[in-house]
């Protein structure tokens, strides 16, 4: 069963003679517990695609079904609801609560949903422990480094045991090392927890990471590699991009 | 609670903006708490003293118009069934002349008394006087009971003898026993004969208490209303409120202090809305994100207001207990004062439930309501926000429906203020305020430009930019000014008010005292603790050579209409030659004929504009005997009496009508040609023998008022810059944040080439523009409020010429450049020590 999908997914910016088609009829579907890299030059359209998979715009015409939903027909509420526990997000600058300690930005989905504290700080506690940050669960932001802030928020996205994950450059905003280490995390979460990733970058040796890595141009999918990860398959998909 | 946890965290992460912010509000509740607490507890000290004195008989019977009777009234009274015995008495207060006033042991003068004229025979029926020592009879004239309370603290014996002043001078009382009444805190009584005290007073066969006993068995309730039945119309149960005056000049005070607090509030509010709109400006990637994440538009508008409202509780909690400290504090320090004056022991301070309310209501309300829109807008902030690289604002040009509206309101106020009519010209004010913030934003680039030109003469080069900054956000700068600008807006109305009621007083104060010389009473206020002065010494005035003419003024208090009304008897023919009225309408030659032809009266301002009388009308005026109609033949008055309500009638009739002949304040003219020196000498020999007046040369007079209204406008001034503090507050947020928005800017100005300084004088220059823009708009709606609160005393009855404040309008001109630069200092420095390289890196 597809975790997600979209049919003939078209998004248009500004009208008539200003208009700008920046999706045009993007049909996918992705299944539980892939990792999904999107790739394209910029302007391609894929940030669209991501914001409009997670329920944050709402597409020109075209369905994005996650599970049984058709997030373009729910309402701003449902919507809300949806995102709070089906989705995970993670962002290119983290977005992290600068005045909440790692545990309580973690638990942040939890508490918004309504669970009570002590569940919510538990939970928390134990997907940052997955993270590989067990004793950095008292320190406020600015007191962790950017790699290890990606992973608080990362943590925060997977809290509420979504089945789905999506990650905006996840890596944007950090050095080589960390960025291996979010992109072998986001590997884990699909293999290890069964959750489906769909990942935008523009990295080849971060989509060099994913299962299958889509590339998208001018608004339109121009064309899907599976990856095997038996050799380094970073240069194959460098070659793709600048073919591009 | 979470919405609880993430606002307290947020506002303890920037504590000194917290702190900084909350202060209007702190500021506000303090005043508006404290001094209501102050007012009751006098009041109360007031009551306490009263009723102490009072309530010991079954029954107290005074007038409707706290004057005085006949004492025949007593026999109806005795005839009413179920009354065992009745009694008479003329009690008053009095201020004693400190020359004659007993000292305590310790040098501390007791010069307020409570004058208790009793007929004893009756009075030990009803209210038996607990003698202590000495004899119980007040058998001979001229005797006096002092509390054995008195004798302790003063040192006074059976035997000694006690100086008051009458209407014929002095009256020396020998102390002939001591009461042991309990130690009341209100004046020492004194017990006299009831000749005694109504010669004292010059009112022959007058009372203003009766006081009955009831029979065993009888019913209480019935027996009462027998009574009230068989006296007729005129007479109420209870004893005479005393201290009314000091109560309404108090109130006054009052009013002017809860003005203020409100107006503090009011600028605390605005600050809030700033500071929360800065707050969502900064937060709008956090708040994106938590939308993203799946929080709900009502939590996030509940995050903001949990924010606003844990702020506006801080902020009401430390107010209230700062109000209570301060009035707490002041009433330790008028302690003493008062007891000496009028020997009231004050209590702590007394809070009502609608005082609280009041307080907590306008604390938090206002804080909350401030926090509303912006809390509103954060709710609007979409979650997609969160995912884009962090960007400046986006200039929007806001000449769109705001600027219109407001341009609509202004209009709507011009016309309020053309129409004459003060309602629609206080509206007008409002609007106006309103309008000018709707159109602050368009106003923006204007002013900017042209102040720019000003400051580019300081500013060479970091002025230009720094007027690029404003224009690009023209809607926060907008606010800033705004906020600059009501506080200055205040400062300016408040002084434009102030320099009014001034140079108006002494306006009046020229018109209406024209006299050479001024006999004055003790209390300046005419009214009670006054003995007055008996034909005697008018006559002795006016015989003195060097003296050309000389009038009087007389008191009684009544009702009118059933509102509470003081009637001054003047002598229609002299009055206006030695002083005169300020006539807001009517004509005053045919007003003063009218006075003497009948029973005409002229009311001043305060008591027209408050119960609507008109020239023409004809008023009901409770009298002791009877209900008589005087008909309004002016609207007039004169500064001493200007914040109560008063009516002028001819002397004749207060003597006949109202039973009151003592003068209570003497003008006298000296002769042309005449000696001033010798004049003043002569008629103080005459004053020497009448301690209860003291005499001024009108000069003298003016002179202390003056000094007393210095002293009141500075302590005026001073809390009018604390006003200003809030709009320091709004400018260094403001510069604040511009200075974190663009860090990522500055560092590649720094980059460029631009020096430390160049970018410390670029904030400085920003600063200043928004100041000027601030002051720009503060004068305008400043002298526009000034104006109409001077009108609308107008309407208070209150007739009063609009002064232009120069020196507000400087002084707040000052403030505004100082906390100009004041306000730049932190950011500007922020600013110059960023270091390039992080700056280029920010997000």
């Amino acid at each position: 069963m597809a975790t997600i999908e979209t049919e003939k997914l078209t998004k248009v910016y500004g009208k008539d003679e200003t208009a700008v088609i920046a999706l045009n009829g993007v049909s996918l579907r992705i299944g539980q517990g892939k990792f999904v890299a999107i790739m394209g030059p910029s302007g391609c359209g894929k940030s669209t695609l991501l914001h409009l998979m997670g329920g944050l715009d709402r597409p020109t015409s075209g369905r994005v079904i996650v599970g049984e939903n058709d997030i373009a027909q729910l309402n701003d509420k449902k919507l809300t609801e949806l995102r709070r526990r089906k989705i995970g997000f993670v962002f290119q600058y983290y977005n992290l609560i600068p005045v909440l300690t790692a545990r309580e930005n973690a638990a942040l989905p939890l508490i918004l949903d309504g669970i009570k504290q002590p569940e919510a700080h538990e939970r928390a506690a134990e997907w940052l422990a997955r993270m590989g940050l067990k004793d950095r669960i008292n320190h406020r932001p600015d007191q962790l480094s950017g790699g290890q802030q990606q992973r608080v928020a990362i943590a925060r996205a997977l809290v509420t045991e979504p089945a789905l994950i999506l990650a905006d450059e996840p890596t944007g905003n950090l050095d080589t090392r960390a960025s291996d280490e979010i992109a072998h995390l986001l590997h884990r979460i699909s293999e290890q927890w069964n959750r489906t990733v769909v990942m935008v970058t523009h990295d080849p040796r971060i989509s060099a990471h994913a299962d299958k890595i889509i590339f998208l141009k001018d608004g339109s999918i121009v064309d899907e590699t599976q990856l095997s990860h038996d050799d380094d398959e970073t240069d194959i998909v460098r070659e793709r991009m600048e073919e591009l | 609670m979470f919405t609880l946890k993430l606002a307290l965290r947020y506002l303890s992460g920037r504590k000194l903006r917290s702190f900084l912010t909350t202060f209007a509000i702190i500021f506000g509740v303090m005043i508006i708490f404290g001094l209501n607490g102050m007012l009751p507890a006098i009041e109360k000290a007031w009551r306490q003293s009263v009723s102490a004195s009072t309530n010991q008989a079954d029954l107290t019977v005074t007038s409707e118009t706290r004057g005085v009777f006949d004492a025949n009234a007593v026999g109806k009274v005795r005839k009413v069934p179920g009354i065992a015995y009745a009694t008479v008495s003329l009690t008053r207060p009095l201020v004693v002349p400190p020359t004659y006033a007993p000292k305590t042991k310790d040098g501390k003068p007791i010069s307020s008394f409570m004058l208790n004229g009793i007929d004893y025979e009756s009075a030990s029926d009803v209210r038996p006087l607990p003698i202590e020592k000495g004899r119980s009879l007040l058998a001979s004239e001229k005797t006096v009971l002092i509390s054995s309370n008195l004798a302790e603290r003063t040192g006074l014996k059976i035997g000694d003898t006690l100086r008051l002043p009458s209407t014929t001078g002095t009256t020396i009382f020998q102390v002939i026993g001591l009461v042991d009444t309990p130690p009341t805190p209100g004046a020492e009584a004194l017990y006299i004969r009831l000749g005694d005290a109504q010669r004292l007073f010059n009112l022959p066969g007058k009372v203003n208490t009766i006081e009955a006993q009831f029979s065993p068995g009888s019913d209480r309730e019935e027996v009462r209303t027998a009574v009230l039945n068989a006296l007729g119309s005129g007479y109420k149960l209870g004893g005479n409120e005393l201290g009314s005056e000091l109560l309404a000049s108090m109130k006054l005070g009052d009013f002017l202090f809860n003005m203020f607090g409100v107006l503090a509030l009011a600028m605390g509010g605005f600050i809030i809305f700033n500071t929360f709109r800065t707050i969502v400006a900064e937060r709008r990637r956090d708040i994106a994100m938590l939308r993203a994440l799946g929080a709900s538009r009502g939590t996030v508008l509940g995050l903001i207001l949990a924010e606003s409202l844990l702020q506006g509780v801080i902020g009401t909690a430390i107010g209230m207990a700062a109000g209570y400290a301060m009035v707490a504090g002041i009433l330790v320090a008028m302690g003493p004062l008062f007891e000496e004056m009028a020997h009231i022991q004050l209590g702590g301070p007394t809070f009502s439930t609608s005082t609280y309310v009041a307080a907590i209501g306008l604390g938090i309300g206002i804080t909350v309501l401030s926090g509303l829109m912006p809390a509103l807008s954060a709710s609007h902030v979409l979650p997609l926000e969160a995912l884009r690289p962090p960007m400046a604002e986006v200039v929007r040009k806001r000449i769109g429906k705001g600027a219109i509206t407001g341009i609509i309101l202004i209009a709507f106020a011009l016309a309020g203020l053309v129409s004459g009519d003060i309602g629609l010209a206080s509206l007008g004010a409002v609007l106006f305020l309103a309008g000018l913030v709707l159109v602050a934003p368009a106003l923006i680039r204007p002013i900017s430009t042209l102040f720019g030109r000003l400051l580019a003469i300081a500013f060479a080069r970091e002025g230009q930019i720094a007027q690029g900054n404003l224009v690009r956000q023209p809607g926060r700068a907008a606010i800033t000014a705004s906020a600059m600008m009501i506080g200055l807006a205040i400062i300016i109305m408040l002084a434009g008010m102030s320099t009014s009621i001034q140079s108006g007083a002494m306006g009046y104060l020229n018109k209406s005292m024209r006299s050479d010389y001024l006999l004055m009473p003790q209390s300046l206020v005419l009214g009670s603790g006054n003995v007055g002065a008996g034909p005697k010494l008018i006559k002795e005035l006016r015989e003195t050579p060097g003296v050309a003419s000389a009038t009087t003024l007389r008191l009684a208090t009544t009702k009118a209409n059933g509102e509470g009304l003081q009637v001054i008897g003047i002598d229609p023919g002299e009055y206006p030659e030695l002083s005169g009225l300020v006539f807001s309408a009517g004509d005053p030659d045919s007003a003063y004929r009218a006075l003497a032809d009948g029973r005409a009266m002229i009311v001043n301002g305060i008591f027209a504009a408050q119960n609507g009388v008109k020239v023409g009308q004809t008023l009901t005026l409770q009298t002791p005997d009877a209900m008589r109609e005087y008909k309004v033949v002016g609207i007039g008055g004169d500064l001493l009496n200007a914040k109560l309500g008063t009516g002028y009638i001819s002397q004749d009739n207060l003597a006949q009508d109202f039973n009151e002949t003592a003068d209570l304040l003497i003008m006298a003219n000296r002769a042309e040609g005449a000696s001033a020196t010798k004049v003043k000498a002569a008629i103080q020999r005459i004053v020497d023998k009448y301690p209860a007046f003291t005499l001024f040369s009108t000069e003298e007079f003016r002179e202390d008022l003056l000094e007393t209204y210095k002293g009141i406008f500075a302590a005026f001034y001073v809390l009018m810059l604390m006003l200003a503090i809030p709009s320091l507050i709004a400018l260094v947020n403001t510069l604040g944040i511009n200075v974190i928005e663009r860090t990522r800017e500055i560092g590649m100005l720094r980059a460029v080439g631009a020096t430390r300084n160049q970018v410390r004088r670029m904030i400085v220059a920003e600063s200043l523009l928004l100041s000027m823009a601030g002051i720009a708009f503060g004068i305008l709606s400043g002298l526009w409020m000034g104006y109409i609160l001077v009108a609308a005393t107008k309407v208070s009855g209150f007739v009063m010429p609009y002064f232009f404040p120069y020196s507000g309008l400087l002084l707040s001109i000052a403030a505004g450049l100082i906390i100009g630069v004041v306000a730049a200092i932190v950011p500007a420095r922020h600013a110059a020590r960023l270091n390039i390289v992080s700056a280029l890196q920010y997000e």
